[in-house]
């Protein structure tokens, strides 16, 4: 049956949402508490928030809250969030990038003032 | 003076260029002198990753081997396996983009794709 279908094709993607979400989150609430003594309990706050929408089985409320989680989550994302120095928005990405093959340097020692 | 006698000897020596024609064994694309030279053992990653996942706290440290998939062996949630993946970043210094972190399932897809991973450290 193509309902039962697209139902769970729909089902999956919200998952997928959620946990992309829950990272994001995760990631965010990282990078407001530094310390990771600080960061635990954030850490099982945000845990205790998602788990209380466990069990939601309509599919609408479902997409409401994922919505509103997502709105939250934009509100309150960090403005200078760590990232890897090498990953895009880093501090070292394409900062040497390889030359191209084949540029060879001629060295003229001290010839060049002729 | 100095410098006219130093410009006219330098305009009759001249120095030989060498064309070195034999490119050492190293490829191209091993820059010798790169600040990048963490190259990871496997057995290293595996038991970075295996510690990774005994010491999280839902976990039960003896059942954990490297082929061990993390929500249908060890009975974990999926938020845990995100949990998980982000601990594996932080530890690897890695930074892996959300569609691929959403796709590491087990142990075996997370050693597999930190050993691949040219940055890995």
């Amino acid at each position: 049956m193509s309902g039962a279908a697209s139902y769970l094709a729909r089902r999956a993607a919200q998952k997928e949402r959620v946990r992309i979400l829950y990272r994001r989150a995760l990631k965010d609430t990282l990078n407001w508490a530094v310390h990771r003594h600080l960061f635990y309990p954030d850490a099982d706050a945000l845990r205790e928030r998602f788990d209380a929408n466990k069990n939601v089985e309509d599919i609408e409320t479902i997409d409401r809250m994922i919505a509103d989680g997502e709105a939250q989550h934009n509100k309150w994302r960090h403005p200078d969030p760590y990232i890897v120095p090498w990953a895009p928005g880093g501090s070292k990405f394409t900062r040497n990038p390889t030359p191209p093959s084949g540029i060879e340097i001629v060295y003229d020692y001290g010839r060049e003032d002729h | 003076m100095a410098s006219a006698l130093r410009a006219a000897i330098l305009g009759h020596v001249r120095v030989p260029v060498v064309s070195s024609g034999s490119k050492l064994l190293t490829p191209l694309w091993i820059r010798s002198m790169s600040s990048h030279d963490d190259h990871l053992e496997k057995s290293q990653v595996i038991d970075r990753v295996l510690d990774i996942v005994k010491s999280f706290p839902k976990v039960d440290p003896s059942k954990v081997t490297s082929e061990v998939h993390f929500q249908k062996d060890l009975g974990l949630d999926s938020l845990d396996n995100v949990e998980i993946i982000m601990a594996i970043e932080e530890e690897f210094k890695l930074e892996i983009p959300d569609k691929e972190a959403d796709k590491i399932d087990s142990c075996a897809l997370a050693i597999e794709y930190v050993y691949n991973h040219p940055m890995a450290s």
